[in-house]
């Protein structure tokens, strides 16, 4: 590494704790939770600011962060909540609610609307934010900045929609969602986690997600970030599974200027399954970096993981997928299938990676990069149908390994619509029948 | 009053077409004319230019023409892009149909169904009308309607993967369909249920070409020409007594005669 990149590096790191030192004392919490702040402070210096040359940052738009002018959260509003959504209303035209769930906004880190009974204070909430490691140290920023966040007890069934949205007032600022989420044993939850944002120039979202699921418990995870293309969108999520827990995740990218997500999940239980299904496109200059590790901790632990990323244009989308089967996990199962699809100048990377320490292990793990297959092109074309419709059917039906598990119809139309704004020339699903 | 057939102009009118693939030449100089009512039966032995003649027609990419030309309707035929020549009337029935999942049969066969209508000037159907215009091709085909919500060939076995080309082939009505190996692969109750499709296509209006290694096909579907290809040439043309004869004598005979 040159001199230049290392000063550049120091830079980030130093700007990160100067802008932290300078509001540290302004930031809402008790004592424990001012600690708390400063030990995740202390833990990034420790670890350093992620360079490009370790393995596990290497497609991550590390540079994007250095064009950050800086870390604050936007101020305060002293204003009540149907005066600020009212004001995000005006900027921003919110996704019609989905029938069924109950709707929570948080406006630049901030709770602005909706409640729900299994909200609870932070006092009464079990899960401890994690120490992060260094893969997910960008974690530490949420830790370090946030002021509120949204805490879920779940008890019995529920059905939960979180928008977190980042309005203008956040432009040349940073936002801190955080979502902290304990299932209790046998409940249920159907949670759809949104970021989105008004057009604002340079701004970070840097959001936390903590997850515990208890014995037996079932989640359903919708996580759609459709953030500015101005914005960086750093996204650290940990969930860890009991006994016989659940947890699927359908997560579609699209937003951001630059995006990473870093997330863990451990099957700490005997019988846990995660499933994580996943959609990312990008176009333009975006880079779409996902790292997700898998731990299977206990016997006869399921993971499914499912990829399908299109870069197009000369945007990046890197995929990593660790799957690590350890000595005391025997009986389990893993299966990933990682596919992309570049357009244009574009770029992917998908990195499978099975680690498996114990034998009794069923795995198979599968990754393929290319273009549009040109034989299906030529059956399409062959049957009369124009060249843009058959380009167009034979993306959607890449990213329908995925949208087809998106079992809410409204929410799997507008889940297709987001993609079918990413893909140049390519009309809504719904218009190509 | 009828007009006597040379008067009538032909559908497909192929003149010394020479074509390569791949940097080898694999037509050496074809001429076939093939008039509207008419079912003409192409054969040849592996590698003696059937298949590359069907994608040339249908305008695959990689198949490079090098002289000759192709009238379809007096229009030149080469000159247009294959989604052009699929809505003008010509159908390749694909001798190793492409499994496409998560494009549904019905989403598939609508979209190709109305691309054609337009062309035709006719009003695309709705929903309900293409329904009940597929289920009456569906049962033809013996193919359950549980298929049509399946991806395109999705785990289709081979026999399924012919029939589902000759379903497309019935709803889509082309002028002129171009088999290619519809037949290989088949066992004889998918042979028959595959000819029958193809017979109910046929009439006066319509052309059939099929591309065929073995005479099976023919005692099912009956040509009224038989032309036999060697080097990428036609080096004998007849009537059906051409297959029975081929199938007496052997690929050998014809190939002795095309190296002569």
């Amino acid at each position: 590494m040159n001199e230049a990149t290392t000063a550049m590096r120091a830079g980030v790191l130093d700007r990160v704790l100067r802008d932290y030192r300078g509001i540290a004392a302004d930031l809402p919490g008790d004592a424990g939770v001012r600690a708390a702040r400063a030990r995740a402070a202390a833990r990034l210096a420790e670890l350093g600011w992620p360079s490009a040359r370790d393995e596990q940052w290497r497609y991550t738009n590390l540079r994007a962060f250095e064009r950050l002018n800086t870390f604050h959260p936007p101020a305060a509003e002293e204003r009540d909540a149907a005066a600020a959504l009212a004001a995000l209303q005006a900027q921003i035209e919110l996704p019609p609610a989905l029938p069924g769930f109950e709707r929570l906004i948080f406006v630049d880190g901030r709770r602005t609307a909706g409640t729900h009974p299994m909200l609870v204070a932070p006092a009464e909430h079990a899960a401890a934010s994690p120490v992060w490691p260094a893969e997910q140290r960008l974690g530490l920023l949420a830790d370090m900045f946030a002021s509120d966040a949204a805490r879920l007890k779940i008890r019995g069934e529920a059905a939960i929609e979180i928008l977190f949205v980042s309005s203008a007032r956040a432009a040349n600022a940073a936002n801190y969602p955080r979502l902290e989420l304990r299932l209790e044993p046998n409940s249920q939850l159907r949670l759809i986690e949104r970021h989105l944002g008004a057009a604002a120039p340079a701004s970070l979202i840097a959001c936390n997600v903590n997850i515990e699921l208890a014995r037996n418990a079932v989640l359903t995870h919708y996580r759609l970030q459709q953030c500015s293309r101005d914005s960086i969108f750093a996204d650290t999520l940990s969930a860890r599974l009991e006994e016989q827990a659940r947890y699927s995740v359908r997560s579609i990218a699209v937003g951001g200027g630059s995006a990473r997500t870093s997330a863990s999940i451990e099957l700490a239980g005997r019988g846990a399954s995660a499933a994580w299904q996943a959609i990312a496109v990008g176009r333009g200059e975006q880079v779409h970096d996902i790292a997700l590790k898998v731990e299977h901790a206990a016997p006869d632990t399921r993971t499914e993981e499912l990829f399908r990323g299109i870069a197009d244009e000369r945007a990046r989308v890197a995929f990593s997928g660790h799957i690590r089967i350890g000595a005391s996990a025997p009986g389990s199962q893993a299966r990933q299938s990682l596919r992309g699809l570049i357009e244009g100048h574009a770029e992917i990377d998908l990195r499978p990676r099975l680690e498996i320490l114990t034998d009794d292990v069923r795995a198979s793990h599968g990754a393929t990069t290319g273009r549009l297959d040109e034989d299906l092109l030529f059956y399409l074309l062959a049957r009369g149908i124009d060249r843009l419709t058959a380009r167009a059917l034979l993306k959607w039906a890449f990213l329908g390994d995925v949208l087809r598990e998106i079992e809410l119809p409204a929410l799997r139309a507008e889940a297709e619509r987001l993609a079918a704004g990413q893909l140049p020339d390519v009309p809504p699903l719904g218009a190509l029948s | 009053m009828s007009m006597p057939a040379s008067e009538i102009a032909p559908l497909l009118d192929v003149k010394d077409l020479k074509a390569r693939v791949g940097g080898q030449i694999v037509l050496n100089g074809i001429s076939l004319t093939v008039r509207t009512g008419e079912v003409h039966a192409i054969m040849g032995p592996n590698g003696s230019g059937k298949s590359t003649l069907a994608y040339v027609l249908a305008g695959r990419p990689g198949y490079e023409v090098l002289g000759g030309s192709a009238q379809f309707e007096g229009h030149d035929l080469l000159s247009l892009a294959p989604e052009a020549r699929a809505r003008a009337g010509l159908f390749l029935g694909f001798q190793y149909p492409v499994e496409i999942p998560g494009v549904n049969n019905a989403y598939l066969l609508k979209a190709a169904l109305n691309a054609a209508r337009r062309e035709r000037g006719q009003p695309e159907l709705d929903a309900f009308e293409f329904l009940s215009l597929v289920r009456a091709k569906t049962q033809l085909m013996h193919i359950d309607d549980s298929f049509l919500g399946r991806g395109v060939n999705e785990g289709f076995s081979g026999g399924e993967k012919k029939r589902n080309e000759i379903l497309q082939m019935l709803v889509l009505e082309p002028k002129l369909s171009l088999l290619d190996e519809t037949d290989s692969g088949l066992d004889i109750d998918a042979l028959k249920v595959v000819a029958h499709g193809v017979n109910s296509l046929r009439s006066p209006e319509r052309s059939i070409v099929l591309v065929t290694h073995y005479q099976r096909l023919l005692d099912h579907v009956v040509p009224d020409f038989v032309h036999v290809l060697a080097r990428g040439r036609i080096v004998r043309s007849g009537d059906r007594s051409l297959a029975l004869e081929l199938e007496r004598r052997g690929y050998d005979w014809v190939s002795g005669q095309a190296a002569a």
